[in-house]
């Protein structure tokens, strides 16, 4: 090899560069601001209150479970509030109250605190936590069902549920560029395309999330929905529809890419990302449920740990028996 | 120090957010317009999102209220439940589902507009 420095280092004392947990968990939230404007924007005070109600729920949980467990107090490193937020983001804007409490229950105590807090969950808190609620009270979590009253000047049936139950003969309703503005029913937080993009790209070029993970989920959706697509044009709706409807942006820069439950190689970061966008798709257009990145997204944070088993050959040569 | 000036910021921002979120679920519920925009009918055999806004608004198809609802006094009433007359033990029962479809369906058929395929109309 050409005389390529691979690894240079100095002598001590070494200089913090600042970086912080809660620097990035805040940083997470600015992230997410323009999304959270426009959901507010769109659905007024009720989006508002389920928000600000999720954050300060997810935080108390966690303060709570401090006190209980006897640990100290960590609700200052904005972790808690990231969860409630993501998880309030997720939801309608007509969720009642006491949902938002059992689900940021969820989320905080099954999702992260009982595995021993930050950085030991298997799972995003976030997509346990939404998961639990939207399999026991399927009918608030049915955006059909639950955004009823409200009249936003567009055509306000959920696209996936559309496409999925009268084919893409429902495409002719929904354009790319309204689906990018936000012309989509949805989660409070989770509708504006172009405002999740520019949170992603903020978070990848700080480096708080990993660009392999989010292109390769959006990758994934992608070709299994072009190929699906191919298939049958008249079932199963193009690429493009599937990348700015449901939870897929979401997925792809704040949930899937949360740093305990995703892999830290390249390789498997690359597996990981596909497999989540290859299952979302899948179960959109064949499972049961209308949007599949909640679960395609938990079954690959299961995955996780076996695809870090794939790791970078180690330099240097063995000996045996040396 | 920072972690207790981060600790500070957060219980702040925990209790300003709570404050917020009580008042916002207190005073600012979601307002139930006096005439429906859409209803989601519940049924066994799949749901139907029913766009009443489109079936009744002037934008739309501007079917009059008397031509689905009957015995309205006045057009614009808010119509009386199915139940307050068509009780389940009294002379005239009807089952609600046959309702819709003699309305709904009928409707469709007569005036060759709308869907009558059940898949149309009742999703899973």
């Amino acid at each position: 090899m050409p005389n390529q420095k691979l690894l240079v280092s100095s002598h001590a004392p070494y200089w913090h560069n600042g970086s912080s947990i809660s620097g990035k968990n805040y940083s997470i939230m600015l992230a997410a601001l323009p999304a959270v404007g426009m959901g507010i924007y769109q659905y007024g005070m009720p989006a508002l209150g389920v928000l600000a109600f999720s954050v300060s729920c997810a935080m108390i949980w966690e303060l709570i479970m401090n006190l209980v467990m006897r640990r100290p107090v960590s609700i200052g490193d904005g972790n808690a509030a990231v969860i409630g937020l993501l998880f309030g983001m997720l939801l309608p804007a007509t969720t009642p109250w006491w949902m938002v409490l059992v689900g940021t229950f969820i989320a905080i105590v099954v999702g992260k605190q009982i595995y021993g807090g930050m950085g030991c969950n298997p799972f995003n808190p976030s997509l346990v936590g939404i998961a639990i609620v939207m399999l026991s009270w399927k009918n608030y979590l049915n955006f059909n069902a639950a955004l009823v009253n409200y009249d936003l000047g567009f055509y306000m049936v959920y696209p996936l549920a559309a496409v999925k139950h009268l084919g893409t003969s429902a495409l002719s309703n929904y354009s790319i560029s309204g689906l990018i503005f936000g012309q989509q029913t949805g989660g409070v937080g989770t509708t504006f395309g172009l405002g999740l993009i520019i949170g992603g790209l903020y978070l990848i070029l700080r480096g708080h999330i990993r660009w392999e993970i989010s292109l390769s989920f959006l990758v994934g959706v992608f070709m299994t929905a072009y190929l699906f697509n191919i298939a049958d044009p008249d079932k199963y709706a193009g690429p493009m529809f599937h990348i700015f409807t449901g939870y897929t942006l979401f997925g792809a820069f704040f949930l899937l890419t949360e740093d305990s439950s995703s892999p830290v190689n390249f390789i498997p970061m690359l597996i990981y990302g596909a497999a989540a966008g290859f299952l979302t798709v899948l179960i959109r257009n064949i499972g049961a449920f209308v949007d599949g990145a909640v679960f395609a997204i938990l079954m690959m944070n299961v995955a996780n740990p076996l695809l870090d088993k794939i790791r970078p050959k180690a330099f240097g040569r063995g000996i045996e028996h040396a | 120090m920072e972690v207790k000036i981060e600790q500070i910021i957060a219980y702040a921002l925990g209790i300003i957010l709570f404050v917020v979120g009580i008042v916002c679920y207190a005073a600012f519920p979601v307002e139930t317009p006096e005439e429906p925009i859409r209803i989601m009918f519940k049924s066994t055999a799949g749901n139907i999102l029913f766009d009443h806004k489109v079936h009744a608004g002037e934008a739309g198809y501007g079917i009059g209220c008397s031509d689905c609802h009957h015995n309205l006094e006045d057009e614009g009433d808010t119509p009386p439940a199915c139940g307050e007359c068509h009780e389940v033990d009294g002379e005239d029962p009807i089952k609600r589902s046959d309702a819709f479809h003699q309305n709904c369906q009928g409707c469709h058929e007569d005036e060759g507009a709308g869907p009558v395929e059940c898949s149309a109309c009742h999703v899973r």
